[in-house]
């Protein structure tokens, strides 16, 4: 106790004063520097301190435009960072910025109240600008354009050059036909005794098939239309390569791995994968564009995400627009191309090595993902996958299964 | 000063406790049961009133049915294996006389139960892997039929079930293991200059003496494959392929998180805590009368 009395110590009149001087000074330099400098959060689910994300977020800090953007990797899912979103949007704190899947655009609009990029003027406008029209009616969802178009990505072939060498067929003639396709693989089957093919087993990769065939998933006012004649062709076509034991129908990450340890000669995925499969193969990969029916119009489609606004206050949306502005700028786009990810803007950058059959299915023109509508759309495409997978599967037929899969969104999306 | 004394002062010590039990989980119970009658949107604060609709659409639901007769077998298959199996265990380690062995045994069996799901469902992911996997290359290597494992909607559910035994029943092994530990060493001896063998032993003194071990793991049993599997099913399969592998739990975060129809998982999660009180309270009926805690 006499310690502590000893220690004590006096302030005098001065000092006080001084101290007191000092606080407000430092109070009113924060103040002004919170005013002019604005926090934003930005949410995606790409992991890693050198991923193209982190490193567009990091050159739009570097320009000092009075607008500090945040990293919030919240996840590895749409589903997750859609969860937590929510979360902070019923807290009154919705994130400034969000990474969406297209295929929950219209949950985005309905649901999250992802703000239409017009209603910021000028500025949003001059956002636009910068897309190619084709992808701009990817994010425009009943009238309102949700966001920009950031990844773009399309269902392609990947290659296991040594596989095709192996096997006396020349990779560099890939099949152009789902046809030519199954025989040339039928083929190697035979050579090498491997796995030779495999695709995904989501909405994705099917919804290719059944439009490369004619048909559609839903029409054009969101009906499910799954069953028709040209969508059975296409599904069987898919579920064909199981059949002719040319695919064992196994799951995603497996996929990968399988591929990336050389023990798959070919498989169908996102070409936004290519530079993370690259980097764990220790063979030459080779990507082709996804093979078309016989005697029909290919009509690729494609998937991805965008980045909408959800902030509320004018400060934080303010903030955000700055962001989105620069995002599409031509620094920003090429960062942004090493993801693997597809050039979405009007400018002219280099395709990155290896991209090419990606690029050229773009240029042919692609069908937006299938964007489910609706309070329960998420519900709808949750039913439509499961009755995919029976079909891959063999439990149901496929003209049994596309009707069970209509049969069920069609009550989801009423 | 003030003394406590009476009544009162047994309220105050407990209150903290109540207080917490009563916000935490009664409160939220309760709340729970209110929103499943309601479709609530989150965003808007928005209640409709549904009535028991929820509830109907919940029991109409072929996902819901299918995940309630998969629960239904998880427990019938892994209660009984993760009482079983861990109580083997437990008296054949006991029988084990060098000391060393019998801590490496017992941190060999308990490691599963403290690894994360995520790490355990990476590793199972890479043995199961049909094409590159360890079971298929070691099934085709000894001239078995290699198999689709998690991909397979027949197999899925043996998988999970499979990796959740290997997850969880190292903790009851240390529970019984700890338990017949602690048998007096004097019952034991008197048994045994009785003429009991070890089968009588086993039988006649040493599970009936580890009975409130045995009741209380299997209380917590029931819980732990109820909940704990969903990790397990997360990481592995997420429910498929199809539903064939998912279970009620999972189902009700695939209601809430994933389509965020929270009314209807409200109603799920109501019909989830009716299963589970009415499950423990058959298990005090059937089994309390049995346990000795003296």
């Amino acid at each position: 106790m006499t310690g502590m009395k000893n220690s004590k110590i006096k302030i005098g009149r001065r000092a006080a004063l001084g101290m007191g001087v000092s606080t407000a000074a430092v109070m009113v330099a924060g103040g002004a520097a919170r005013s002019a400098n604005a926090s934003i959060d930005i949410v995606h689910f790409f992991s890693g301190a050198d991923h193209p994300m982190e490193l567009v977020i990091k050159a739009f800090n570097a320009k000092n435009l009075g607008v500090t953007a945040v990293s919030r990797q919240e996840g590895t899912t749409y589903e997750a960072i859609t969860q937590k979103a929510m979360a902070g949007i019923a807290a009154g704190r919705p994130p400034a910025v969000m990474t969406t899947g297209w295929k929950l655009a219209s949950f985005a609009k309905h649901t999250l109240g992802a703000q239409d990029l017009r209603q910021f003027g000028a500025d949003g406008g001059a956002i636009i600008d910068n897309y190619k029209e084709s992808v701009v009616k990817l994010v425009t969802i009943e009238g309102s354009i949700v966001g920009i178009p950031w990844a773009l990505s399309t269902p392609v072939l990947y290659i296991n050059t040594e596989h095709w060498k192996a096997a006396g067929l020349d990779p560099a003639a890939i099949p152009t036909t789902i046809e030519d396709l199954y025989a040339k693989l039928g083929q190697m089957q035979q050579k090498t005794n491997k796995a030779v093919l495999a695709y995904e087993v989501n909405e994705w990769e099917p919804q290719a098939f059944i439009q490369n065939a004619g048909g559609d998933v839903l029409d054009g006012a969101g009906k499910p239309v799954m069953d028709s004649a040209a969508a059975v062709y296409g599904m069987q076509k898919f579920v064909e390569a199981k059949t002719r034991k040319l695919w064992n129908p196994i799951g995603l990450s497996e996929m990968l791995t399988a591929f990336q340890a050389g023990a798959l000669s070919a498989m169908v995925t996102s070409s936004a994968r290519l530079s993370g499969v690259k980097a764990q193969s220790a063979f030459e990969i080779k990507l082709a564009k996804m093979p078309g029916l016989e005697g029909r119009p290919r009509r690729m489609n494609s998937g991805g995400n965008f980045l909408s606004i959800l902030a509320r206050n004018k400060e934080q949306q303010a903030a955000a627009v700055q962001f989105l502005k620069f995002c599409a700028t031509p620094e920003a786009m090429k960062i942004w191309l090493g993801t693997g990810y597809l050039n979405t803007t009007k400018h002219d950058l280099p395709i990155p090595a290896g991209q090419e059959a990606a690029y050229a299915q773009l240029a042919d023109g692609l069908t937006p993902e299938t964007v489910w509508p609706g309070a329960r759309g998420l519900e709808a495409l949750k039913a439509h996958i499961d009755w995919i997978s029976r079909i891959v599967n063999g439990s149901v037929s496929v003209p049994d299964g596309l009707k069970g899969s209509k049969e069920a969104v069609a009550k989801l999306l009423v | 000063m003030f003394a406590l004394q009476g009544r009162y002062a047994a309220w105050l010590f407990v209150a903290p406790a109540i207080l917490l039990v009563a916000v935490f989980i009664y409160l939220p119970m309760v709340l729970n049961v209110g929103v499943s009658f309601y479709d609530w949107s989150v965003l808007r604060n928005e209640f409709t009133w549904k009535g028991v609709e929820n509830y109907l659409s919940t029991l109409d639901n072929i996902d819901f049915r299918s995940a309630f007769a998969n629960t239904a077998i998880y427990l019938a298959v892994l209660v009984p294996a993760q009482i079983a199996l861990p109580l083997l265990l437990a008296f054949l380690m006991l029988r084990v006389r060098n000391r060393l062995l019998v801590r490496a045994y017992r941190a060999a069996y308990f490691i599963p139960t403290i690894v994360s799901f995520s790490i355990a469902g990476v590793v199972w992911l890479w043995m199961f892997n049909p094409i590159v996997g360890f079971l298929n290359t070691f099934f085709e290597a000894i001239g078995l039929q290699s198999h689709r494992w998690l991909n397979d909607p027949d197999m899925a559910l043996w998988c999970v079930a499979a990796v959740a035994f290997w997850k969880g029943f190292g903790l009851n092994l240390i529970l019984y293991a700890a338990a017949l530990v602690g048998i007096p060493r004097e019952v034991v001896e008197a048994a045994d200059l009785d003429g009991a063998g070890p089968w009588t032993r086993a039988l006649r003194i040493e599970i009936p003496m580890i009975s409130p071990t045995l009741f209380f793991t299997g209380v917590t049993t029931v819980l732990i494959v109820m909940d704990e599997i969903v990790g397990v099913v997360d990481v592995l399969t997420e429910g498929g392929p199809y539903n064939s592998s998912s279970n009620l739990v999972y189902y009700l975060y695939d209601r809430a998180f994933r389509q965020f129809n929270f009314g209807e998982a409200a109603a799920v999660a109501t019909l989830i805590i009716a299963i589970v009180a009415v499950a423990t309270w058959l298990q005090f009926r059937a089994f309390e009368r049995y346990v000795h805690y003296q």
